[in-house]
């Protein structure tokens, strides 16, 4: 019962776990999200985290780049190992280095410190709206058949044929994504990009038409984050199969 | 096309070095031509005297032999020339020698060698034709002209290109110079051809390069550090202020939190543009919407104009920046009402008030430094931050006094596409 049930009548909190090693930022980002109704696990140091991140579901991670011991990018690669939740780093930094490798390690987003806890908590709705969306796929990986039973999405079993661009099968009702037959594991972020590329199959999307169809943002988005995430988009479904329009954005090849 | 460029460029090494060969080999052609010339002159010269005064000698002794004038021998003064006669008499000693003269402008183009002497009280003289003389000389002259000319029109395109491979190692030092100002660090001439001076100019821009990175490194890393060192307890402090219940007494932290923090980002912003670490994401963008945009995202009430509003090839959110800082610091220290004009790629901010302290007119924005106390408080990063932003979008930023009085600051644009 981790996944959060949008306009349930009794809705489950959302647990975040929240791994950062500054105690004031720890407590008050706690005390914060709890008052927006989150439920929050806490770790200090990476290592902890990981500890964390093993013994209990979460719906979303939110990461500190800087750790003690295991750092936020380090931990974010262990935990894209063997899961899809949404994942939200914390770069107090900032620079290209500390974004960029976050979200190479599968983040699916980042915020820059100090961030009110509005945007934050903005952030956090984004990210799980996506991951609501498309719960199929953001359980673990061997998980995809649990999106069969969702009760409160689609489920039309055979309502629609699933769309397919060559050796790619996208199921936009069950939401599975299958390459060459075999499913594939994607995070919420990269199904939902998926989903937007297979409903324009052909079309070039530009990053700020993506930045606010995937990401929710208004206008000030940062790119990176739309070309991270079709990297690892293409490591899993294939590089050709999205296609770079230089100056322009990105395309789907049918 | 940019190898065609450089070919008509006049000016360029290739052609220098051409015209310093061609004036070289002109020059030696002249000399060499000229001491010929000369030479060949004089010989036949002094052939044609010899020949002469022999045929003359030769002529005397057949009228001696004969008593007859044979053909040629010329008794009567009034049949030689002037000249010849002077020559003569100025010659006229003891020993009673010869006179030539060369008659060069001798009738038509036929030249002639006089040879005289006095004999018997009177001059007697013998003419040569020396036509023959100047033809040949003339065909050697013609000769001369014709074989430099050749020699010029093979030497000058050959040097130009020998000149070529100088000039292309020059021209690859000059594009990798000219990356690395635009900004690519990375970029290097790696030449190791030859100990000649265009290889130590090579390795002297690398070297550059090599230290301009290193200290790029340095800054980015502790514009990086002091942001963590900054932002890590400001994060807490703007989280933990949220949580405080409502009053006035929270408002005041706040408000300070706010004023902390904006300061914070500006300082770090102005620290990551002075390190040069700002790349701009450039792609056209409509600028009557984007600055319509920005005007609304102030929340100041700023009057707009557009006049044939073109599409920039801007980086959105720097020039959200640039343009927001502009209208936040007309409001602030200009009065209203603050008027913003876009007109083709070019925008314009201007408020009513006192308009620009003499300083920022003369050296541009300085932080820390709002001038004139009539244009009231503030840290002076704004206007630093929008000249910086401005740098990195390849745009310029012109403050100046209105006409009318107050301040206006124009914003150019590159146009898209």
């Amino acid at each position: 019962m981790s996944v959060p049930v949008a306009g349930g009548s009794t809705p489950a909190p959302v647990t975040i776990l929240l791994v950062e090693d500054d105690e004031v930022i720890r407590r008050s980002v706690t005390m914060a999200l709890e008052r927006y109704g989150y439920r929050v696990t806490s770790a200090g140091d990476g290592l902890t985290g990981l500890e964390l991140f093993r013994e209990g579901r979460h719906d979303l991670l939110l990461l500190d780049v800087m750790l003690p011991g295991l750092d936020g990018i380090g931990l974010c690669r262990r935990i894209r190992e063997t899961s899809t939740d949404p994942v939200l780093m914390m770069s107090a930094r900032g620079d290209a280095l500390d974004v960029v490798s976050g979200l190479e390690a599968g983040a699916d987003d980042y915020v820059v410190k100090p961030v009110d806890t509005a945007v934050l908590v903005a952030r956090i709705r984004s990210l799980l709206r996506r991951a609501t969306f498309a719960p199929a796929a953001s359980r673990t990986p061997a998980g995809m058949a649990d999106g069969r039973g969702r009760p409160d999405e689609g489920g039309h079993p055979g309502g629609h044929a699933p769309l397919v661009f060559g050796d790619l099968t996208v199921d936009t009702e069950g939401l599975e994504v299958f390459v060459a037959g075999r499913p594939v594991a994607l995070a919420p972020t990269e199904l939902r990009l998926l989903l937007e590329f297979a409903a324009n199959p052909g079309v070039v999307l530009d990053r700020q038409l993506l930045l606010r169809n995937v990401w929710d943002y208004g206008w000030d988005g940062d790119s990176r984050v739309v070309d991270l995430c079709v990297q690892r988009l293409r490591k899993k479904i294939g590089a050709e199969r999205i296609q770079t329009v230089r100056g322009f954005g990105y395309k789907l090849r049918r | 096309m940019d190898t065609l460029r450089d070919l008509v460029n006049w000016r360029s090494l290739r052609w220098r070095i051409a015209l310093l060969v061609a004036v070289a080999c002109c020059a030696i052609a002249l000399t060499v031509g000229v001491l010929v010339h000369r030479s060949t002159l004089d010989r036949s010269m002094n052939d044609g005297e010899s020949k002469a005064v022999t045929q003359l000698s030769r002529a005397l002794q057949d009228y001696e032999r004969d008593g007859v004038a044979p053909d040629g021998l010329r008794m009567s003064s009034g049949a030689m020339p002037d000249e010849l006669l002077r020559r003569l008499r100025d010659r006229q000693g003891p020993s009673g020698g010869y006179a030539t003269w060369y008659d060069g402008d001798g009738p038509g183009d036929h030249p002639s060698m006089w040879a005289a002497q006095t004999y018997r009280g009177s001059p007697v003289a013998v003419q040569v034709d020396m036509t023959t003389d100047l033809l040949t000389r003339r065909a050697l002259d013609r000769h001369m002209w014709k074989y430099s000319l050749v020699a010029l029109a093979v030497v000058v395109p050959l040097s130009a290109l020998a000149a070529e491979l100088p000039n292309r190692r020059l021209r690859h030092v000059a594009r990798t110079a000219r990356r690395i100002a635009a900004g690519d660090l990375a970029a290097r001439t790696a030449a190791d051809r030859g100990g000649d001076e265009i290889t130590e100019i090579s390795a002297t821009v690398d070297s550059m390069a090599d230290s301009l990175l290193g200290r790029l490194r340095s800054e980015q890393r502790f514009t990086a550090d002091v942001a963590h060192e900054l932002r890590t307890p400001l994060m807490g402090l703007v989280t933990a202020s949220g949580l405080l219940p409502e009053g006035e007494a929270t408002d005041l932290v706040r408000d300070r939190v706010r004023v902390l923090r904006t300061l914070v980002e500006d300082l770090l912003e102005i620290s990551r543009l002075d390190a040069g670490a700002e790349r701009a994401e450039l792609r056209p963008v409509p600028l009557a919407e984007a600055i319509g945009e920005s005007l609304a995202r102030t929340g100041l009430v700023t009057q707009l104009t557009t006049t044939g509003a073109l599409s920039a090839e801007t980086d959105p959110r720097r020039l959200d920046r640039i343009v927001a800082n502009l209208v936040v610091n007309a409001h602030r220290h200009g009065r209203g009402p603050v008027e913003v004009e876009v007109a083709g790629t070019c925008v314009t901010v201007r408020d009513h008030g006192p308009g620009f302290p003499r300083e920022l007119l003369a050296e541009g924005p300085q932080r820390f430094r709002t001038g004139a106390s009539e244009r009231g408080r503030g840290h002076g990063l704004g206007l630093t931050i929008a000249l910086g932003q401005a740098q990195v979008i390849g745009a310029s930023l012109a403050f100046a006094d209105a006409p009318g009085g107050g301040a206006v600051v124009t914003l150019r644009l590159p146009k898209a596409g």
